[in-house]
């Protein structure tokens, strides 16, 4: 199937940052130098202020609506209505991208209220593209899939997560989210080289970045644990594999997210500063040979 | 091999239910079943933190851990249905009125319901209100028959404790009000609805609310002003429109006008 490229679209390839409701009023007032910001597509699903005020934000910023409840990966089905909810927030917010993740929240109508993990597995990945597809044709646009943080692996997985991430966007045409922050967690979780994760994935296919903090917590079994909180700042580490993305993928739009301990507006844009700088020195990439 | 549904059912039940064995078994070998904790904690925090959003008057009345103990039980027996956190815990208030240990708070539970009004208030869908010009183009008899769809923001509440000063003093952090309240003052009659810069609550007298119920039930026009006779329900009606209280509406068969007569068409 064949939807309408929307990278690099109005989204350029440029430093972007995640809008919570805290830095809504500061946002209107300020007007920031930002190139673009992204929203939880779940939190402007009502009327009142609250998309208003994104329609205001919109008018000088290009917006990504970044969907957290879709359940992709959902044995049972997407649900018709909260598809729909999203398509009603796009057409009001005409987004510059739109994206969801590799992973499942919703099982026998219980919202889980987490991106919890899939088993790795054939059945997964015919499931994932079924609904993707469904996604795309019913926003008649190609969207994004990121790839999870994960804290556990299922006894019955049979395919490397890298491959898994490609496979969805090779048979759906649908583009990868790529999470430098959650590739460096998972791999530090399960073991895996990070850069090979980065170098497995498709450079054509990918049409954003997201960067976050994460934490480190102590096991009862005396194992630790990263587990990808989006509460600080992007560490040395993380920024070291942004490199590594950025060489391997050429510029791409690169998102800052914070969603807990929320700090000032003024951090949030120096984090985004410092991918900025990082991004203005990339070359392009492998993703743009590919393309062209 | 576990199927897909197998996977997420078992972890379903380990999230909500905290039985940890089915999901402990399809984990691979070497990681430790204490993982499965940090996903059941999120979902817990994540739908504690939407019900602390949605009532924050409630939270405040009863500090953070009578608040989580409640929301704690209330998850277990209300999952969320849907991603849209906004549409979560409209039964939290019937769980706090039959919830042993706020037994003692009786205005507890009417607080729950007016934040969960004003919530409506905040996040309903925006919905153009009804063009009047539709309404002046039918005819009399027509008229008569109308039956209107309140605006999806708007509630009708009859509490029996002022809820409203109690939620208007807490959120204030204002002490002095919250002890002025007298719980045993009466039921209130309250109209909640989104204004221009954010959700409003208002007082209404008894043949007033009365009024607007009966309109915002679907209760035929001619019939609610028949109930309430003279200029004053003309103008209460007049201030709902101009108020875009109402959205669209249909017309009451007329067989129907004709059997009902306003002491039968009460609550």
């Amino acid at each position: 199937m064949s939807f309408p490229q929307v990278h690099p679209g109005p989204v350029p390839a440029q430093a972007g940052i995640g809008l919570r409701f805290q830095h809504h009023e500061a946002v209107l007032e300020r007007r920031p130098d930002i190139a673009w910001m992204e929203v939880h597509t779940e939190n402007y699903m009502g009327g009142g202020t609250a998309i208003r005020c994104l329609e205001t934000i919109r008018r000088d910023h290009p917006i990504s609506l970044h969907g957290v409840g879709l359940s992709l990966g959902s044995a049972q089905g997407l649900d018709p209505a909260h598809l729909k909810r999203i398509r009603k927030v796009a057409e009001r917010i005409e987004p510059g991208l739109m994206s969801e993740h590799i992973a499942w929240s919703v099982a026998e109508a219980t919202y889980l209220a987490d991106l919890l993990p899939l088993p790795m597995t054939e059945e997964s990945l015919s499931v994932v593209c079924r609904h993707v597809d469904e996604v795309q044709s019913a926003m008649k646009r190609r969207i994004l899939v990121e790839n999870p943080s994960t804290y556990l692996r299922f006894r019955h997985s049979t395919i490397p997560e890298w491959e898994f991430m490609a496979a969805v966007a090779r048979r759906t045409g649908c583009g990868i989210l790529c999470d430098v922050n959650n590739i460096y967690v998972s791999a530090r979780n399960h073991d895996w080289d990070p850069s090979a994760y980065l170098a497995r994935l498709p450079p054509a296919a990918i049409g954003e970045i997201h960067l976050a903090g994460h934490s480190v917590r102590s096991l009862p079994d005396g194992t630790t644990l990263r587990i990808d909180d989006h509460g600080s700042r992007v560490i040395d580490d993380v920024w070291a594999l942004y490199r590594e993305a950025l060489a391997r993928f050429g510029p791409v739009p690169t998102l800052i997210e914070w969603d807990t301990d929320v700090p000032s507006l003024g951090v949030l844009l120096g984090e985004a500063a410092i991918a900025g700088a990082m991004l203005a020195d990339a070359k392009p990439g492998a993703r743009d040979a590919d393309a062209a | 091999m576990p199927t897909l549904l197998e996977t997420q059912c078992a972890m379903r039940t380990w999230l909500v239910d905290g039985e940890r064995d089915a999901a402990a078994d399809l984990l691979a070998d070497g990681i430790s079943p204490d993982r499965l904790d940090i996903y059941r904690n999120t979902f817990v925090a994540n739908a504690t933190r939407a019900l602390r959003l949605t009532y924050p008057a409630v939270h405040k009345l009863v500090g953070d851990e009578f608040f989580e103990g409640a929301a704690v039980a209330f998850i277990a027996q209300h999952p969320p249905r849907s991603a849209c956190f906004d549409h979560y815990g409209e039964a939290f208030a019937a769980f706090l009125a039959a919830f042993p240990p706020a037994a003692s708070l009786a205005y507890l539970a009417d607080v729950a319901r007016l934040e969960w009004a004003v919530s409506r208030a905040i996040h309903s869908d925006d919905v153009e209100p009804l063009d009047l010009a539709r309404l002046v183009a039918l005819s009399p008899a027509e008229q008569e028959c109308v039956s209107f769809v309140p605006h999806p923001s708007v509630s009708l509440l009859s509490l029996v404790t002022p809820a409203d000063a109690i939620r208007r003093a807490v959120l204030a952090g204002d002490d002095a009000a919250l002890a002025a309240v007298d719980p045993a003052a009466g039921a209130v009659r309250l109209l909640v609805e989104r204004g221009e810069s954010g959700p409003e609550v208002t007082r209404l007298d008894a043949a007033a609310w009365h009024f607007a119920a009966e309109l915002c039930r679907g209760l035929p026009l001619g019939m609610v002003l028949a109930e309430l006779h003279g200029t004053s329900a003309e103008t209460a009606f007049a201030a709902h429109l101009g108020a875009g209280r109402f959205v669209d509406f249909r017309l009451a068969p007329p067989e129907l006008m004709a059997s009902l007569s306003p002491s039968e068409a009460g609550p």
